[in-house]
């Protein structure tokens, strides 16, 4: 086991590596001078402006040649620090994206993991229901064919706009502040549910397809014939189905996690929400090199994680990976 | 089996809440950081104006001496020695009681009476620490060090700004009334880099002599709310009184965001650009004008050619280019008349007293497409191709790429109709739509042909549109000034001789206001379009007597640097519905 994770373990530092050091490069290839983008959005007058360049180029280190930034960039991540914003001078990329984050964290965790499990649970019903299948399974491939930008538009415009069941956007009512108050949260919760049921239910319809398709391949494999065989209740097998059609939904999950952060971030531009996606649009409009690395950081760091666990919880899963870890 | 059942239905719920559950804690952990001191309760509507629209990014700069301040920092807190009306073209004293030149000096009296908010009286090392913040490098107004401000001194409450040689009147003006006060008990523990690049974000430490103070919101939550504070020297001093017990400033995410939360009264004041919004004035919406243009205008939106290229060097090919373009037709079918057509010199409507007018008819381009052809035809810029679009004098095709940023929709569909209006006139004109940065590249290394740009606002002096056109010497980046790289020595030293000229003095300002017109009008070194507006829509649901041409006329803007005109006058005389 620890051999297995060490391995994993290392395969997982080489990709952060590499992916960490794209993520430094792919902003600084962008055209356009951020010092001077930052000049001309706030007016400043010509004499001041000159010397203004020059200050910001330098306190941003944009003077050094590239390799001393790339080799501040490790120094900087060494220590925890992302670097200091562009788009918003005087203030660090770290603290930006931590007031952002938990934003992001709300609508992404509950809906990745609740469309799993309800995605699943109705996939599974959808292979052995008929009724269920002609019904469900449409509507699913509609889901999950669905653009998460779009859903969110038709979300927002009916529910919200037209018939005014909930707020058109922001995270919470504009006459509070985030405070440990019932009032906050209730709030809280009214401004979160449009854009976690857009995230939910584009997930959603693609792990209820694909477990349908999964249990009705389990349940015509020769375990689930020859336990039927054996009289075993059709409960038991069905069991034994779901339970082995789990682990390719599982390797899904791991592949599918960068598909729905990016759906996350479009959501949240369409709903205003404070997260990381609209940090990203301000970052890369503004060319903030710094603010734009460190939350790519922040997705590879994420993705990696969530890719580890499910690696782990793979093995706790099927016994199968246990046994070949064991080398027997 | 039931029990089993349902004991799993608890599980799957008790771990589907318990997500829900973490996720709401998350956020509230880190929401919880930016809260303010009454973060807690949610503040009573009638008793709270909403505002939008000028900010677009997280609220993190308190710090009024670093530009791009959140909303309301300087003119909600931090004040100003004067404030100037640009609508009657008059400063009026505020942490100042009155200013006056004696010689070369400027000798300004400090109001009496006045307390910063944690208790401590405004004195006059408060200003002179201010102004001298700004001799450090990049700092925003430390053009004054630059250009003949050499040092302050303080006597009792008042201080004298010493002038090496003939002061630059013009520019001195503005500094009277943009740079904001700061206290030199809190400010002096900042470094230079802190005073300069800093947000001076510790909401403990925002301390103004401002009619409210900090309430809650920063970094990345979604409002900024700022609460009225007791005894504001203006109550005393002038009986001027906020009637609104909070101001919540809700950042920007989009415009139609801003726009639906507007139609839903969520918002009394938006400073958002809201196209169409011409189609909802009358009722619960109100605008400066009930009819169009709807909106004072805020700056000029010029058409700038890149002078150091084929044809745009030829002054007769931009008089066909200026005139080939139907500049109401954007103002009719883009703005829906939201905007009006500018002016010849491309000045302001508050400048109108320094036009000539006389001199702008005469000589200013008027839109046919008939005498554009004509000109061209007889400057030798002819259709020898027969494509329907005139080649250079020397047989090369002309095809101008104009750029604005990708997104400004309101500017994408104007550049379609002026390459439309000058296809009738031969010339051939094609749009395109880098991103903003990339757009800012191409203007400041020259690399550009045409270009739209609005880059200089409404003050109280047309010297900065003159600067913005004729700034000498041209760099090969130009940060903020001169883009179309065009060299008058004539028209500079012009600009800079007004510089020096005080107001005060009508009579020779206006003659070079006029010698510098003639060249703008005769050279077109940028050709103006139209004005942009003052974006100011007000929703009357929960408060009225917002600003009108009518009356109560002040500057309905929250924008920065808006605030410290009227902006002020605007808000002390709303009425709760």
């Amino acid at each position: 086991m620890s051999r297995y994770l060490a391995r994993k373990l290392s395969i997982y530092l080489l990709t952060f590596f590499v992916a960490a050091s794209i993520d430094w490069a792919i902003p600084r290839l962008m055209p356009g001078d951020p010092i001077n983008g930052l000049i001309a959005r706030i007016q400043a007058d010509p004499t001041a402006a000159q010397e203004m360049h020059g200050y910001y180029t330098e306190s941003f280190g944009l003077d050094e040649p590239l390799w001393r930034q790339y080799l501040n960039f490790w120094l900087g991540l060494a220590h925890g620090d992302l670097g200091p914003s562009i788009a918003y001078v005087g203030s660090s990329v770290s603290d930006l994206i931590r007031a952002a984050i938990p934003y992001t964290l709300a609508l992404l965790i509950p809906a990745i993991v609740l469309s799993y499990i309800a995605g699943n649970r109705v996939g599974a019903l959808a292979a052995r229901r008929k009724v269920l299948d002609n019904t469900a399974l449409p509507v699913a491939y509609v889901l999950t064919a669905t653009p998460y930008m779009w859903l969110a538009l038709v979300l927002a415009y009916f529910l919200a706009f037209r018939w005014e069941i909930f707020p058109i956007s922001g995270a919470y009512d504009f006459a509070l502040q985030p405070a440990w108050t019932w009032e906050f949260a209730r709030s809280f919760l009214e401004h979160w549910f449009l854009p976690f049921l857009t995230l939910f239910l584009v997930s959603f319809g693609g792990w209820a397809i694909g477990m349908r398709n999964l249990i009705i391949y389990e349940l015509e494999a020769d375990y689930a014939n020859y336990l039927q065989a054996l009289g075993a209740p059709n409960r038991l097998v069905r069991k034994y189905a779901y339970r082995n059609a789990v682990l390719p939904q599982m390797s899904g999950l791991a592949l599918a996690l960068g598909v729905i952060v990016g759906g996350a971030l479009v959501t949240e531009i369409v709903f205003g929400y404070p997260g990381v996606g609209t940090l990203i649009i301000t970052a890369i409009t503004n060319r903030d090199y710094f603010l734009l690395q460190g939350i790519f950081l922040f997705i590879i760091i994420g993705v990696l994680i969530a890719n580890f666990l499910v690696d782990i919880a793979y093995v706790i899963v099927d016994p199968r990976t246990r046994t070949g870890l064991q080398g027997s | 089996m039931a029990s089993r059942k349902s004991r799993r239905k608890t599980e799957v719920f008790g771990f589907v809440a318990s997500v829900v559950a973490l996720a709401v804690v998350a956020t509230l952990t880190a929401g919880g950081a930016g809260a303010g001191p009454q973060g807690a309760a949610a503040v009573p509507r009638s008793q709270t104006l909403y505002t939008s629209g000028k900010q677009w990014g997280p609220y993190t700069n308190f710090n009024p001496l670093k530009p791009d301040y959140n909303t309301g920092v300087v003119g909600l807190v931090y004040e100003t020695l004067f404030r100037y009306d640009p609508l009657k073209d008059k400063f009026i004293p505020w942490l100042a009681t009155g200013g006056k030149w004696v010689g070369r000096n400027y000798v300004v009296t400090v109001r009496k009476g006045v307390k910063w908010s944690d208790g401590k009286a405004l004195t006059a090392a408060d200003v002179k620490f201010t102004f001298e913040t700004q001799k450090n490098t990049g700092a925003q107004y430390g053009t004054m060090w630059k250009t003949g401000l050499s040092r302050i001194t303080t006597r009792g409450r008042t201080v004298t700004f010493h002038f090496r040689g003939v002061p630059n009147y013009q520019e001195w003006d503005s500094n009277r009334y943009t740079v904001p006060i700061v206290p030199r008990h809190i400010f002096k523990a900042y470094s230079a880099t802190e005073l300069v690049s800093g947000n001076a974000s510790n909401t403990r430490r925002i301390v103004g002599t401002g009619p409210f103070a900090y309430g809650g919101g920063a970094g990345g939550s979604q409002t900024l709310q700022w609460n009225r504070r007791a005894n504001w020297w203006a109550t005393k001093a002038i009986g001027m009184r906020m009637p609104m017990k909070h101001i919540v400033d809700i950042h920007n995410t989009s415009n139609t965001a801003s726009l639906q939360n507007f139609l839903q009264n969520r918002i009394d004041l938006s400073n958002n650009f809201f196209p169409g919004i011409n189609r909802h004035v009358g009722g619960r919406v109100g605008t400066y004008y009930k009819r169009a243009p709807y909106m004072l205008a805020a700056n000029t939106a010029w058409l700038v050619p890149n002078l150091t290229k084929r044809p745009l060097n030829d002054v007769t090919f931009r008089r066909a280019l200026a005139e080939s373009i139907d500049i109401n037709r954007i103002v009719v079918a883009d703005y829906q008349r939201i905007v009006s057509k500018a002016n010849p010199t491309g000045l302001l409507p508050n400048w109108n007293r320094w036009v000539n007018q006389a001199q702008a008819k005469s000589l200013g381009f008027n839109f046919s497409t008939s005498r554009a052809r004509n000109r061209l035809s007889q400057a030798g810029y002819r259709d020898r191709n027969g494509d329907g679009f005139v080649e250079d004098k020397d047989g090369s095709t002309i095809n101008l790429r104009l750029i604005v940023p990708k997104g400004w929709s309101d500017w994408e569909t104007a550049i379609q109709i002026i390459a439309d209006s000058a296809k009738d006139a031969g010339i051939k004109i094609t749009p395109a739509y880098p991103d903003f940065n990339g757009l800012v590249d191409e203007r400041n290394t020259g690399k550009f042909e045409l270009v739209i740009n609005n880059e200089k606002q409404i003050g109280n002096t047309a010297y900065t549109y003159y600067d913005y056109l004729f700034r000498l010497p041209i760099l090969a980046s130009q940060t903020a000034a001169n883009f179309q790289r065009f060299s008058s020595p004539q028209a500079w030293a012009l600009t800079q001789q007004l510089n020096k000229v005080p107001s005060t003095s009508v009579a020779r300002a206006k003659r070079i206001h006029s010698q510098i017109q003639r060249v703008i009008l005769t050279q077109l070194p940028a050709i103006p379009l139209w004005y942009n507006g003052m974006w100011a829509q007000y929703n009357t649901t929960h408060w009225t007597n917002f600003p009108t041409s009518g009356g109560n006329q002040a500057t309905p803007s929250t924008w920065n640097g808006y605030i410290n005109m009227t902006g002020i006058d605007a808000l002390a005389k709303l009425r709760p519905r």
